[in-house]
């Protein structure tokens, strides 16, 4: 810059030197050459000044401190020839910030101007409603979700009768604190179907629980650290985002209550952290599903199975319900440690597209002192496999969505398993489960209504479940009623107030092999939230 | 420029440019200048603006804001340019666990050219981020905010 100004100073001398030599004698072309020496001076310390503070800049906020003022020219003498300076009072815009029709420019669109006094000019500053400090919130913060259902049943303990109710099935509370820039800490804490009391006129038989409680270590963007706590098992989207507000019907959707256990939840320790552009991993180690779903206090204090008989904790009708592993008072029936892995991706090139695949394995679902019947032979180890795909794709610029998932579980020794030997031929389970959904969605915009925008989003999703594909084994006979093939069929529609709301209406036909039929049709309806 | 200054200075945006760790992906400094590398002079324009400068060339206003994720607060920055659209918007912290998505470069790419005539509404012209509800439409909400501020306005 210094180099150009130079020429240019020099180029311009000449000129005006040659200029004054045509119509003046020979003494005034010195003094203008003078004069032009003087300007070039001139020019070059205003530059030099600006380099100066440029650095000043730098130092200041490398330190930490308030950038020093943008102009500090006490030394600049705006020379009253000088040609390469800009003129000050008039802002030197962008050609195309003039003239657009209708619109004129931002308020702080004029370059910070310097006046003779040497002080940045007074800016006109819009009303600031930003945030005044950059420093991170510490203190805690306390979210919540929670749904409500209401509607008709079919109850098919009753014969498929239908029956009106109501269940305020779930009210978390979601505690969060920043213990320093880089640990975190969070917490899940959930009241089920309106609580658990033991006064009679309560009526309350629901659950008081930590759902999921640990502390994030974050390192850096590919590698992160949870320590060990109860955590969510990483296995397609549904069971780590499971506010109502992420899907669409009034029950979760129905993979989600079996075979992929219903909020799967257990004693685990992850790393996660992200691969690439859109490419997200998890990997985690947690505590065994168990194989007993018998009351809880019936376990030994050896931490075994009682005696007598006991219930399965994995069956033909209830898939994996009933085997989630124990979070409290060191009461797991068995050492054995799971391991799951998840990989999530955003395809840069597919916008609006998300899919994952995962997997969990664990060596062995067998609790100590299993055993067949009453008091039979004991069952020996067996390990479980299961695999997860599935994908949500919100086409970009229409309503339309789309969700899938396929899943499948895998058992190493099924003649080892409890619900093949406890004497009941029903719910037998054999070497595999398996079961997959399609979903439909449109989003249609509603405008807005009392200070929010609403969206209406009508859905329909099908999804067929499979508990019971044969290959049974163990000492159990075999004659499975057909319940284990079902069908759901869901239509409804959910209605957001604000992303933070949903009303929801579901109507679920379900079909399956069992003679006396299904009987668990339903029309409901729901409100959740999730702030 | 000196030709020390011409040689240094890329190097000190590359490396003030590559994320230390997972929270603190960019400082204010490291974002000016990702933002507009041209300019020599960023000017206190009150309640944490900047204006970009090259002399006095105005190249832009620099807008650092946050908003919350799901609990925690995200920091952000929105570069404008002299007509008061976005050029480009940064994440500078995140805090949570879940919805880090919202940093992703795609995502954030949508934002470019917006002015404060723009709807800037999640699931219309903002894609959501399946997953980063609630990150993705205050995101949107701030960049919407700042643009009613800061952008062009109707005569």
């Amino acid at each position: 810059m210094t180099a150009t100004a130079l020429s240019a100073g020099l180029a311009h001398a000449q000129e005006v030197g040659n200029a004054h030599d045509k119509s003046n004698a020979a003494p005034s072309g010195d003094v203008a050459l003078l004069r032009k020496l003087e300007q070039m001076e001139q020019r070059i310390r205003v530059l030099e000044s600006q380099l100066k503070q440029k650095d000043n800049q730098e130092i200041a906020r490398a330190r930490g401190q308030a950038p020093a003022p943008a102009v500090s020219p006490a030394d600049v003498k705006p020379g009253k020839d000088r040609k390469d300076a800009e003129d000050p009072s008039k802002p030197k815009l962008a050609k195309d910030q003039k003239g657009t029709t209708g619109w004129a420019k931002p308020d702080w669109a004029t370059p910070a101007s310097r006046d003779l006094t040497g002080k940045t000019a007074p800016v006109n500053r819009p009303n600031s409603i930003i945030g005044l400090t950059d420093s991170p919130v510490t203190g805690m913060s306390i979210g919540a979700y929670g749904e409500m259902k209401f509607g008709l049943q079919q109850n098919p303990a009753a014969g498929g009768q239908w029956q009106n109710g109501f269940d305020a099935h779930r009210l978390v509370l979601l505690p969060t604190y920043l213990i320093t820039p880089n640990i975190i800490f969070n917490a899940e804490i959930e009241f089920e179907h309106g609580g658990s009391g033991f006064d009679p006129d309560d009526k309350l038989h629901g659950t008081a629980e930590i759902e999921q409680i640990w502390i994030d270590f974050k390192m850096i963007d590919q590698f992160n650290w949870r320590a060990p706590g109860i955590d969510l098992i990483p296995i397609g989207y549904i069971n780590e985002h499971h506010e109502p507000t992420a899907f669409y019907s009034v029950q979760r959707p129905e993979l989600y209550n079996g075979l992929i256990p219903s909020t799967w939840k257990a004693p685990a320790t992850s790393v996660y952290g992200r691969l690439a552009d859109g490419l997200y991993y998890t990997l985690q180690a947690s505590s065994s599903l168990e194989d007993f779903g018998g009351d809880f206090g019936t376990r030994t204090d050896a931490n075994t199975v009682p005696t007598g008989g006991y219930a399965a904790g994995i069956d033909g009708a209830n898939a994996l319900g009933f085997a989630l592993p124990v979070r409290g008072g060191f009461q797991q029936l068995s050492n054995d440690v799971a391991v799951a892995g998840q990989l999530s991706y955003s395809p840069p090139v597919l916008p609006g597209f998300n899919g994952s695949v995962s997997a969990y394995y664990t060596p062995n679902t067998t609790p100590r002192g299993a055993y067949a019947g009453d008091a039979g032979m004991p069952l020996g180890r067996s390990s479980l496999t299961m695999f997860d795909a599935e994908f949500r794709y919100r086409v970009p610029n229409t309503g339309f969505e789309a969700r899938g998932e396929y899943v499948y579980v895998s058992f190493g020794n099924p003649a080892n398993l409890r619900a093949n030997n406890d004497s009941d031929p029903t719910n037998n389970v054999g070497k595999t489960m398996y079961g997959y959904s399609g979903e439909l969605a449109y989003h249609l915009p509603l405008g807005n209504i009392l200070s929010s925008d609403w969206e209406m989003v009508p859905f329909y999703r099908y999804t067929f479940q499979n508990t019971q594909p044969g290959g049974f084994a163990g000492t159990d006979l075999n004659m499975p009623t057909g319940a284990g093939q079902t069908q759901f069929h869901n239509v409804g529609v959910a209605v957001f107030p604000s992303p933070q709301i949903v009303l929801k209406a579901t109507w679920q036909k379900v079909i399956n092999r069992d003679p006396a039929g299904a009987n668990s049709d339903s029309v409901l309806g729901g409100v959740g939230f999730f702030f | 420029m000196t030709s020390w200054v011409r040689l240094t200075l890329p190097a000190a945006v590359v490396a003030s440019v590559s994320p230390a760790y997972a929270v603190q992906y960019l400082t204010i400094d490291a974002a000016q200048k990702l933002a507009f590398p041209s300019a020599n002079r960023f000017v206190e324009n009150g309640g944490l603006t900047w204006k970009a400068q090259a002399a006095d060339r105005l190249l832009g206003l620099f807008v650092v804001d946050h908003v919350v994720g799901k609990h925690l607060y995200i920091d952000y920055a929105v570069s404008l340019d002299p007509t008061g659209r976005v050029m480009r918007v940064e994440i500078l912290q995140y805090r949570e666990s879940y919805g880090g998505e919202v940093r992703e470069p795609g995502w954030l790419a949508q934002f470019v050219g917006k002015s404060s005539s723009s709807p800037l509404k999640v699931g219309s012209d903002i894609r959501n981020i399946s997953g980063a509800t609630l990150s993705s439409l205050h995101v949107a909400e701030g960049v919407k905010r700042i643009l009613a501020t800061y952008g062009s306005r109707t005569r």
